[in-house]
C-alpha cells in the first residue's frame, strides 16, 4: 500500500519538484509513472525510499508514516522495498552471484539460506548460467536482470524501478519489462518510472502522468488517450 | 528469522579494502607508527624522569625534636605514634645521650668540653630521624608530626619536597598535553585513510543503504580497517621502541651512574596497552567520523 497525500517537495535551492501530489496504490498493483524530464518522477521515488523527506503532506507505505519515521528506522524500512536504477549500480568487483548474495548478507541473512535462495532468484530472472560472471562481462539487459535479482533478494513487497530500461536496447527492454510483469504476478507491487511510450502503450497498465510536479493524468491504459 | 552477520565476512572486507588502498595503507601505518614511537618515547622519558626525581625525594627526611624531661614511657609512646603514621619509611630514635656522644666524637680532642653535660645536665633533646616515601605528602606528614604530644619542633625540608613535587607536576602537565596533541594527530591520520577507503567504496555504501543494510553493518569493516592499521602500527612501534630502549638500557645507563633507568620489563605492559588502546580508539573514532556523512539515511 502506497499513499501520497498532498505531497509537496521543495529542494533547498528553491526548486519545487512536487507541488501537491495525491495518489494511492493498492497492494499488487502495477503502475507506470511518466512525464517530461524534470517533472518530479525521481523525486517521487526518492520520497518512497525515504532518501528525501517531504516539505509538506504525508507519505504512507505499508502503514509506515514516512514523514514521521526516525532516521534509525530507515534501514529496516528499506528492506520492504526492492530498488532498480537506470545505471544498474552493481558492484564491479563481485560476481553476479556475489552481487545478489551481498544484498542478503547486508541484512543479516544466514549463510545457509543465502546459498539456497540466490540460485532460485537467478533462475527467476533467467540468469542462472551467468552466476560466475563479473558485471563487466554482461550486456546491459543482463546487468539490469542482476539488479532485478538483487532487488528481489530480500523478498520485498514493493519493487520500484527508476527508468530501468533507460540504458538498454528495445528488445532487451521488452524482456526486462516482461520480467517486471512476472514479478508483479508474484503478488508484488511494482512502480516503474519510464520514458518509453511504446512499452507503456504495449502493456496497458495504470499510468500516472506528472507534469511540473503535479499529476495531470492517472488512468489505466496507454500513455495518451 | 534469526539474523546472523558473518564476522569473517566483515573482517575479510576490511583486509580487502586495506589491500586495495595499498600505498595509502602503508603511508598511514608509517605515519601512525611514527606518532606512536614519539608518544611511547615521550611517555618513557616522563616515567624515567619521575623515577629519578623520586629517588631524589627518598633522600628527604625530617627530624622531630622531643620535649625535655620526658619519661622513657612517653618517649616510647611518641615513637609508637610516629610509626603508625602513613607515608613513613623509617624512624630512627636517637636518645639525648647518643646525641651527646656524637657531639663529643665530632669535637675530637675538645670533646672533654661536653663532659660536664652528661647525665642529668644534658641539654639536648631526644630526636627522631624520620624518612618517608611520598614527597607529595610531605607537608601532611609534617603537620601530623607537630601535632603529636611531646614533640615541640620538626625540622623539615618541605621547600625541597615541594620543589620536587612541582617539577613532577610540570613534567606531567606538559607531557599530557603533548600526548594529547599526538593522539589527535594519530586520529587525523586514521581519519584520512578511512576517508579514502570510504570514498573508494562509496558506491558500495550507497547500494548497501538502498538495500537496507544497518548502519553498523556498513561501519564495521571500516572500524576493523582502522583497528588493523592501529594494531599494525602499534606492534611495529612497540618493537622499535623496545630495541631503542634496550640499547639505552645496556649502554648509556651504565655510563651515567647518577641515572637509574627503569627496566623495560617494568614498562612494557604499559607501553603495549597504550599502543593497543590508541590503535583501537583511533580506529573507531576515525571510522565513525569519516562515515557520518554517508550514513545520514
Ligand atoms: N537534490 C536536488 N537538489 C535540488 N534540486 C533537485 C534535486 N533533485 C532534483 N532536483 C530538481 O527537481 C526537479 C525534479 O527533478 P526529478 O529528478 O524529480 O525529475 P525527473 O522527473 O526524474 O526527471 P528525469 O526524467 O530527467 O529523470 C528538477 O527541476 C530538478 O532539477
Ligand atoms: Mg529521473
Amino acid at each position: 500500500m502506497i499513499d501520497f497525500k498532498n505531497v509537496k517537495k521543495v529542494y533547498s535551492n528553491g526548486v519545487i519538484a512536487l507541488g501537491g501530489v495525491d495518489f494511492h496504490v493498492n497492494d499488487g498493483e502495477f503502475v507506470f509513472i511518466v512525464g517530461h524530464s524534470g517533472a518530479g518522477k525521481s523525486t517521487l521515488m526518492k520520497l518512497l525510499l525515504r532518501e528525501e523527506i517531504v516539505t509538506s503532506g504525508q507519505v504512507f507505505v505499508n502503514n509506515h508514516d514516512l514523514t514521521k519515521m526516525k532516521n534509525y528506522r530507515v534501514p529496516k524500512y528499506r528492506r520492504e522495498l526492492g530498488v532498480v536504477f537506470q545505471d544498474f549500480r552493481l558492484l564491479p568487483n563481485k560476481t553476479v552471484y556475489e552481487n545478489v548474495a551481498f544484498a542478503m548478507r547486508a541484512v543479516g541473512t544466514p549463510a545457509k539460506k543465502i546459498r539456497k535462495r540466490v540460485p532460485a532468484i537467478l533462475s527467476t530472472v533467467n540468469l542462472y548460467d551467468k552466476f560466475d560472471c563479473f558485471p563487466s562481462e554482461l550486456s546491459g539487459g543482463e546487468k539490469q536482470r542482476v539488479a532485478l535479482a538483487r532487488a528481489l533478494a530480500n523478498n520485498p513487497k514493493i519493487i520500484i524501478a527508476d527508468e530501468p530500461t533507460g540504458n538498454i536496447d528495445p528488445k532487451m527492454s521488452m524482456e526486462i519489462m516482461n520480467l517486471l510483469i512476472k514479478i508483479n504476478r508474484l503478488d508484488k507491487t511494482v512502480i516503474v518510472v519510464t520514458h518509453d511510450q511504446k512499452l507503456v502503450d504495449y502493456f496497458q497498465k495504470r499510468v500516472i502522468t506528472l507534469n511540473d510536479g503535479k499529476i495531470v493524468d492517472d488512468h489505466v491504459g496507454g500513455m495518451f488517450e | 528469522m534469526k539474523r546472523r552477520y558473518s564476522l569473517t565476512y566483515l573482517i575479510g572486507e576490511s583486509f580487502k579494502s586495506l589491500w586495495r588502498n595499498g600505498v595509502m595503507s602503508i603511508a598511514s601505518v608509517t605515519v601512525l607508527m611514527s606518532c606512536l614511537i614519539v608518544i611511547g618515547g615521550f611517555a618513557l622519558i616522563i616515567l624515567n624522569i619521575n623515577k629519578n626525581v623520586d629517588r631524589l625525594g627518598l633522600m628527604n627526611e625530617m627530624v622531630a625534636f622531643a620535649d625535655y624531661d620526658l619519661t622513657d614511657e612517653e618517649i616510647a609512646s611518641i615513637k609508637d605514634q610516629i610509626d603508625k603514621l602513613e607515608n613513613i619509611n623509617s624512624v630512627d630514635h636517637i636518645t639525648k645521650d647518643e646525641a651527646l656522644e656524637e657531639l663529643k666524637a665530632n669535637a675530637g680532642e675538645f670533646g672533654d668540653v661536653y663532659a660536664e653535660l652528661e647525665g642529668e645536665e644534658n641539654p639536648l633533646p631526644d630526636t627522631f630521624h624520620i624518612t618517608y616515601n611520598d614527597n607529595s605528602k610531605a607537608s601532611t606528614l609534617y603537620y601530623q608530626l607537630i601535632q603529636i604530644d611531646g614533640i615541640y619542633k620538626v625540622n623539615n625540608r618541605l621547600n625541597v619536597a615541594n620543589t620536587i613535587d612541582s617539577i613532577k607536576n610540570g613534567i606531567s602537565i606538559v607531557g599530557v598535553w603533548f600526548l594529547a596533541i599526538l593522539f589527535v594527530v594519530s586520529v587525523f591520520v586514521i581519519v584520512n585513510t578511512i576517508k579514502l577507503a570510504v570514498f573508494a567504496r562509496r558506491n558500495e555504501i550507497e547500494i548497501m543503504r538502498y538495500i537496507g543494510a544497518s548502519s553498523w553493518f556498513i561501519t564495521i569493516p571500516f572500524i576493523f580497517e582502522g583497528i588493523i592499521i592501529g594494531l599494525l602500527s602499534g606492534g611495529i612501534a612497540y618493537f622499535i621502541v623496545y630495541l631503542i630502549y634496550r640499547y639505552i638500557e645496556n649502554n648509556a645507563a651504565s655510563n651515567i651512574q647518577m641515572l637509574s633507568i627503569l627496566p623495560f620489563t617494568e614498562v612494557n605492559m604499559l607501553l603495549l596497552a597504550g599502543f593497543v588502546i590508541i590503535g583501537i580508539l583511533t580506529g573507531i573514532i576515525g571510522s565513525c567520523t569519516s562515515l557520518r556523512k554517508y550514513l545520514k539515511a
